[in-house]
């Protein structure tokens, strides 16, 4: 992909699509609200549509990998599941293999040098570490071996950073090839019709009022399509009156647990925009049992 | 002596929550105990007596001899800068649209600025007892490796690989003649910025001895605090609970959060009377699946990890006030200040 001039960094507002129809989807949301579970829970309903998927880890977190039932995703990609290949971002590996691709020919002069340098370069200036995290998804993405590539985004908090490499590159350097490759990333990120951040929370307060933070923030860099709230628990059925009527013992402090959190979530899910919901699974011991259950609930709803 | 006590974890656990109850539990206690939190929830903000984010210790309107602050990174940056380097050169530092850049976004960076900041405390013989709540960032594990980062960073290491091998005065700090390996970086990121790059370590390094002795004695306190891994009994959680021991740091505590009562699985003898009987049959035996993953996941990590567990129950509301704060120690009987050695 080449970008000719800097005029194209911004696109006007296209249309969006369907989320499945879209060739990258990142997901991230707060720490904890099960954004790998849904990563996985995207791929596994891709693939039940008959499209091939890549399933990204940007971070070097498991949990991607063990909602796949694997004990660990390397830098190629493997298949985890029919239609499902994934790997693992390996910031060195990925350097490595940018600079290899930047240079076309990479037989000039000994990487070893250069990639050590540059790894030095990459923890100390903000934006080279992110791009070339998020440059690999997007150079994914832009594959025609897959029709839908979803990564596993780093969480809130970070993952401005990573949408923001792009523009905090283009911003640092006035020229040279890593500048292009940044406008196109830009360019690439903000095209609503293919690519798209999906939104991960759960009915709680901090998960909610930093979603709801964030929103505004990430929607100048990609379009969010989606917002699905995890663990959303059922109403009870069972008054107040009722709990408090009952014997003292596990059935009344479930009851009362159960309304109090239930409560806690209406006033909470209230402030998020409307969204798919996936429920609180009671008892689910294995992370890739969770992943199917959550493909099974959002079926229906995408 | 002050005792530190360092409250850390996975995101979305509630270590905010459980270092605010340990600081309250300590104050009780006759402690005079500051609580260093960094982005707690409004209400438990207003509980700890915190209105507005600032480094500066708030006394608690109802509690006496407990105090608050929240870590502010931004600030504590510039602070760096001026208790380390010249002032001239923390002004040019300060300015550099790559000083701004590196503090809002090296990773490092704000865990060390929260470091500093704990330790300016633990010196400074007002308190009998800091609680830190650590910075989220990779589950906490950044907070203890932010010391030798630092130091890297402010090392020179990349400064040397920028300018060759030794390190030359301000101007005229870049020579690409006769380095290839340099050409080509500068083919990808473009000379100027290697350039700035090279200006902002230059100046940086005016640092090195003031941040190398500070981060030693950072990681010293490290050493001699107690710390906690707060976890919920949920994989993710977990997996971030267990990297503490895989990285050699052994907690005096894990505390399981969020902790469901062992009995409800046991004791299931079923409701009868009532319309609402079915309903919360039914509710307890989803529970008790609950409690039972619970069990099993508490059960699978003490298999791997001798360290002694703490459960603290799950609550229906988050604690408002300090009442709620003590409820939450209270209710948790293997989570003492004696465990803490406060």
């Amino acid at each position: 992909m080449t970008t000719t001039s800097s005029s194209a960094s911004r696109l006007a507002p296209a249309a969006t699509s369907p989320l499945l129809d879209r060739s990258l989807l990142f997901v991230s949301g707060k720490g904890g609200v099960g954004k790998s579970a849904v990563t996985a829970a995207l791929s596994i309903l891709a693939a039940r549509r008959g499209q091939s998927v890549l399933a990204i880890s940007m971070t070097e977190d498991l949990g991607l990998a063990t909602h796949f039932g694997v004990d660990h995703l390397g830098y190629a990609a493997q298949e985890v599941r029919p239609g499902i290949h994934g790997l693992t971002i390996d910031r060195s590996r990925a350097l490595d293999e940018y600079i290899r691709l930047q240079l076309h020919a990479p037989k000039i002069a000994p990487l070893g040098p250069v990639a050590r340098g540059l790894n030095a370069l990459a923890d100390t200036v903000p934006g080279i570490r992110d791009i070339i995290t998020i440059g690999k998804a997007l150079f994914e993405g832009g594959k025609k071996s897959w029709d839908i590539v979803i990564a596993d985004a780093p969480p809130l908090g970070q993952i401005t950073s990573y949408l923001r490499a792009p523009m905090t590159i283009a911003g640092l350097v006035p020229v040279g090839r890593i500048r292009e490759q940044a406008l196109s990333y830009e360019q690439q990120l903000g095209d609503r019709a293919n690519t798209g951040l999906v939104m991960v929370t759960t009915p709680e307060e901090l998960p909610v009022v930093e979603t709801n933070e964030a929103l505004e923030e990430i929607t100048a860099f990609v379009d969010i399509p989606a917002v699905i709230t995890n663990r959303v628990l059922d109403p009870l059925g069972v008054s107040e009156q009722t709990l408090s009527r009952l014997e003292p013992g596990p059935h009344r402090d479930a009851g009362l647990l159960h309304r109090g959190l239930y409560a806690d979530q209406r006033r909470w899910s209230a402030e998020l925009p409307e969204g798919p919901n996936v429920p609180f699974h009671f008892g689910v011991h294995t992370p890739g049992e969770v992943s199917v259950l959550i493909a099974d609930d959002l079926g229906p709803e995408l | 002596m002050t005792r530190a006590v360092l409250i850390t974890g996975g995101g979305g656990v509630g270590k905010t929550t459980i270092a605010a109850a340990i600081g309250v539990a300590a104050a009780e206690a006759g402690h005079r105990t500051l609580v260093l939190t960094v982005d707690p929830a409004r209400r438990l903000a207003t509980a700890l007596g915190l209105e507005k984010l600032g480094n500066h210790p708030e006394p608690n309107p109802r509690l006496q001899g407990l105090f608050a602050a929240m870590l502010d990174s931004a600030a504590s940056w510039d602070s760096i800068a001026y208790r380390h380097a010249p002032p001239e050169v923390a002004d040019r530092l300060v300015t550099n649209p790559l000083f701004e850049a590196v503090a809002s976004r090296f990773p490092s960076g704000q865990a060390y600025a929260a470091a500093e900041e704990m330790a300016v405390h633990l010196e400074s013989a007002e308190w009998d007892v800091v609680v830190v709540d650590t910075p989220p960032a990779s589950g906490g594990i950044d907070f203890f490796e932010a010391p030798s980062r630092m130091r890297e960073l402010v090392g020179g290491r990349l400064l040397r690989w920028l300018t060759g091998a030794r390190l030359p005065g301000r101007r005229g700090l870049f020579n690409l003649a006769g380095r290839p390996a340099l050409r080509l970086a500068d083919a990808l990121l473009g000379g100027p910025l290697l350039e700035q790059v090279a200006e902002f370590l230059f100046d940086l390094r005016t640092t090195y001895d003031g941040i190398a002795a500070k981060a030693g004695t950072i990681e010293r306190h490290f050493q001699a605090a107690a710390t906690v891994v707060v976890t919920t009994a949920d994989p993710g959680p977990m997996r971030e609970a267990l990297r503490f021991h895989q990285v050699g740091i052994e907690p005096a505590l894990v505390v399981f959060n969020r902790a469901l009562p062992d009995e409800w699985a046991r004791r299931a003898e079923p409701l009868v009377d009532g319309r609402s009987a079915v309903a919360l049959n039914e509710n307890l035996s989803r529970w008790a699946l609950e409690v039972q993953r619970q069990e099993d996941a508490r059960a699978d990590f003490s298999g791997r990890v001798g360290t002694a567990m703490a459960t603290v129950p799950w609550l229906a509301e988050a604690p408002i006030d300090l009442e709620g704060l003590h409820a939450i120690f209270a209710g948790a009987p293997a989570l003492t200040l004696d465990r803490l050695e406060i």
